[in-house]
């Protein structure tokens, strides 16, 4: 039997779902977390009978008829796949828009049963809801329930009535309104739809008891007009960023990497003794320094990140969130894009996949394409050890360096978006709406769900991609071209040297002409992950966070005298490997969410240009501020860099007189 | 008849129309319950966005569309 969850944005599915499936998909207090369906078996305790259960959670929608790309999944699915039972996930607060919807979904034939979601806000709202009347006045079963608590939450009542109505193969009565869904025209189905709602105005009026009236003003207005305020808005945004970077750097953050760092280090310990002194040194060095060094490299950062995760998780649960995007809205709307933008950034600082893939949620199309192509250069969770190992070699863990990166890829994006406008010459304009959340007090067991899920995603990713990419990097520092082992005094002879040599030229004016740098920006690409561990290996430090040697918690002096740059050399190679394309499974859902190869394309070549040029601009600049003098490699540079911006600068002029065209043919500015 | 960016703060107003040419636009407010004859309240003014409430809940609109829907 297969049960589909819908209902309204934020209105509690996806929370529903892990609950009824035990699965712990990404949840936010925000609407538009859930961009593609997903699905789940019952738990066995809320499905005794052991029947053949399976939940599909669809993607929030207001209405059958779709707005944006994922409401047309969850029409699609609705309408194609016949779901045999739909459970209509409503908001007890919002009862009178949500029964809309469940208006809809009732005349499709399909069993419907309603869950009264966040019941629980009944008391503190002052809402009583005749939960009989409005399951007769709608002909199907209606249940309270509250997904997020674990005990008397409703749901096995939930799952019992959907196997009910699901088993008795009775077609859905839907309420006697007049008109269709499938109206012969647009004037019909408007008719229909003001037809539907004058119906549930009518019931919600019978059904529904409020003490107070939901236009009052409530703390939650007073707080929204400090946390939006024109000028302290944005200082509160860097405020609440700074501090989660604090905490997971510089406070909590290596508190508990120590620890791991330790266990690294006793496994290395372990192993070698293991190995003894007769094993092949190749062997040997494959898996000590090629394996454990470079894949403990990656996992040593593996608290940072979590208590990273943890904070945004708790950020996202409060309803923070959607608020940032009312905030950046106005800035980000003098750029051509629209606050919903904002969106795809903050999910794209977990990881870019779902990041570039939440760009669905916005209408406009040059919007959409524009916050996929520059949604990336909000660092993800795989860039985080980039940060913290840089932010710890040559700046004494300070959280600045995280939280400049942040606002710089924030900069970069609006530049970005000017660019992109200017060279495709749209310049339609899209109204701005967003569904604001209630506040609410963040769960803990949310947050430590949350991130034990992504440090898990972290964890796998370690043990298959960056543990074949560091066993590589280290077979083909092993060997020269004729496979012969090289000597020690020569590491620049080996087959891996021979390949990024020629890579790092291109670099010697960013200040990281060094063959190890260009190998590790070309795995990076490969996954992020992977440039710490290639420069573990390649550098043949086998732990960048020991206590005593490096980075975190040291001084990091060792670390930078093995790397042989500069502070402001160390800051450029950071910003090229931020700010150059994502790894390749983020390239592949730019692609999927582009639809577009000439996009696809001009996407990858800006993002390259992009990480070039201002790396080039940090050495240079920062090197010319702390020396007097420019860098190596200045003129070459230059005139690379001058190439880049004239490609771009031609492009805008080429796309302004596309805009003139369009204007002729008379574009409607929307 | 007048925009309901001209609106008063916690003022009640019933929406008369909706000025777009965007039947699209048109039909999503109407599903949040945004249409001729329905309530409206500001709930505060940001710069450059406003808080409303439209059938018991919280939406934020940049200006040009508080300009859009007349009350």
């Amino acid at each position: 039997m297969k049960i589909a969850l819908a209902g309204n944005p934020n209105s509690g599915k996806t929370t529903l779902f892990n609950a009824i499936t035990g699965r712990v998909e990404h949840v936010g207090n925000w609407p538009g977390v859930t961009v593609e369906k997903k699905e789940g078996d019952v738990k066995q305790n809320l499905n005794p009978k052991k029947e053949n259960l399976t939940v599909v959670d669809l993607p929030g929608a207001y209405s059958m008829s779709p707005y944006t790309s994922e409401e047309s999944i969850t029409r699609e699915f609705v309408l194609t796949e016949k779901p045999d039972v739909i459970i209509n996930i409503v908001d007890t607060a919002n009862l009178n828009r949500s029964l809309f919807f469940t208006t809809q979904l009732l005349e499709l034939g399909i069993p419907v049963v309603i869950a009264l979601n966040k019941s629980d806000l009944t008391e503190t709202k002052g809402i009583t809801i005749d939960i009989q009347g409005l399951s007769d006045a709608l002909k199907c079963p209606v249940i309270k329930t509250v997904a997020t608590a674990s005990v008397n939450n409703g749901l096995p009542e939930l799952i019992d009535a959907a196997i009910t109505v699901g088993k008795s193969g009775r077609k859905q009565v839907s309420p006697k309104i007049s008109g269709a869904q499938n109206a012969a025209d647009e004037q019909q189905a408007a008719k229909a739809d003001e037809k539907r709602y004058a119906f549930v105005n009518e019931i919600a009026a019978e059904v529904e008891r409020r003490k107070l009236s939901s236009e009052q003003q409530t703390v939650q207005d007073s707080v929204d007009r400090i946390i939006a305020h024109k000028w302290l808005g944005i200082p509160i945004f860097a405020a609440v960023i700074w501090f989660v970077f604090s905490v997971s750097q510089t406070w909590v953050g290596p508190w508990f990497a120590d620890t791991f760092v330790g266990w690294i280090d006793l496994l290395y310990e372990s192993v070698a003794e293991l190995l003894g002194e007769d094993v092949n040194p190749v062997i040997s060095a494959l898996l000590l320094d090629g394996i454990i060094g470079g894949v403990g490299a990656v996992i040593g950062f593996l608290p940072l990140i979590m208590v990273l995760f943890f904070c945004l998780a708790l950020l996202e649960d409060c309803g923070y969130m959607a608020r940032v995007a009312v905030i950046m809205d106005r800035f980000l709307k003098k750029v051509g894009l629209s606050g919903r933008s904002i969106i795809p950034m903050v999910v794209g600082t977990g990881c870019g996949i779902p990041g570039v893939m939440a760009t669905r949620t916005i209408k406009n199309e040059r919007q959409r394409r524009t916050t996929a192509m520059l949604a990336t250069f909000m660092p993800c969770g795989a860039k985080l050890p980039i940060i913290a190992l840089f932010a710890g070699v040559f700046f004494g863990d300070n959280s600045w360096v995280g939280t400049s990166m942040y606002f710089l890829g924030i900069i970069v994006i609006i530049f970005g978006a000017l660019i992109v406008r200017k060279i495709t010459g749209d310049y339609s304009q899209s109204y701005f709406i967003m569904e604001l959340p209630e506040y609410r007090f963040p769960s803990i067991k949310r947050a430590v769900i949350s991130m034990l899920m992504r440090a898990k995603a972290f964890i796998v990713k370690a043990g298959t991609i960056i543990l074949v990419c560091n066993a590589a990097v280290q077979i083909l520092q092993t060997f020269d071209w004729e496979l012969q082992v090289v000597a020690e005094s020569a590491p620049e002879t080996s087959i891996l040297a021979g390949i990024a040599t020629p890579l790092a030229i291109l670099f010697i004016p960013l200040g990281f002409g060094l063959w190890q740098f260009a190998a590790a920006a070309v795995t990076g690409f490969i996954a992020k992950e992977n440039v710490v561990g290639t420069l573990a290996v390649c550098f043949g430090i086998t732990n960048f966070i020991d206590t005593e040697e490096l980075a975190l918690v040291g001084s990091g002096a060792e670390v930078s005298s093995v790397f042989g740059i500069t502070a402001v050399a160390g800051l450029s190679y950071l910003v090229f490997n931020l700010f150059t394309p994502p790894c390749f499974a983020a390239i592949g859902a730019m692609n999927s969410e582009l639809e577009s190869r000439k996009w696809l394309a001009g996407a990858i070549a800006f993002q390259l240009g992009t990480g070039y040029v201002l790396a080039f601009l940090v050495y240079q600049i920062g090197t010319f501020m702390t020396t007097g003098s420019v860098g190596e490699g200045f003129a070459g540079g230059f005139i690379a860099v001058a190439a880049i911006v004239a490609a771009v600068v031609y492009l805008m002029n080429k796309g302004g007189k596309q805009t003139e065209t369009v204007a002729e043919m008379g574009s409607a500015k929307i | 008849m007048m925009s309901l960016a001209k609106g008063k703060l916690n003022t009640p107003y019933t929406v008369h129309s909706i000025n777009t040419t965007q039947d699209d636009l048109r039909q999503f407010l109407f599903t949040l319950g945004c249409y001729p004859g329905e309530r409206v309240t500001i709930i505060s003014k940001l710069p450059a966005n406003y808080i409303i409430n439209i059938k018991d809940a919280r939406y934020s609109i940049d200006e040009d569309l508080a300009n859009a829907i007349m009350i």
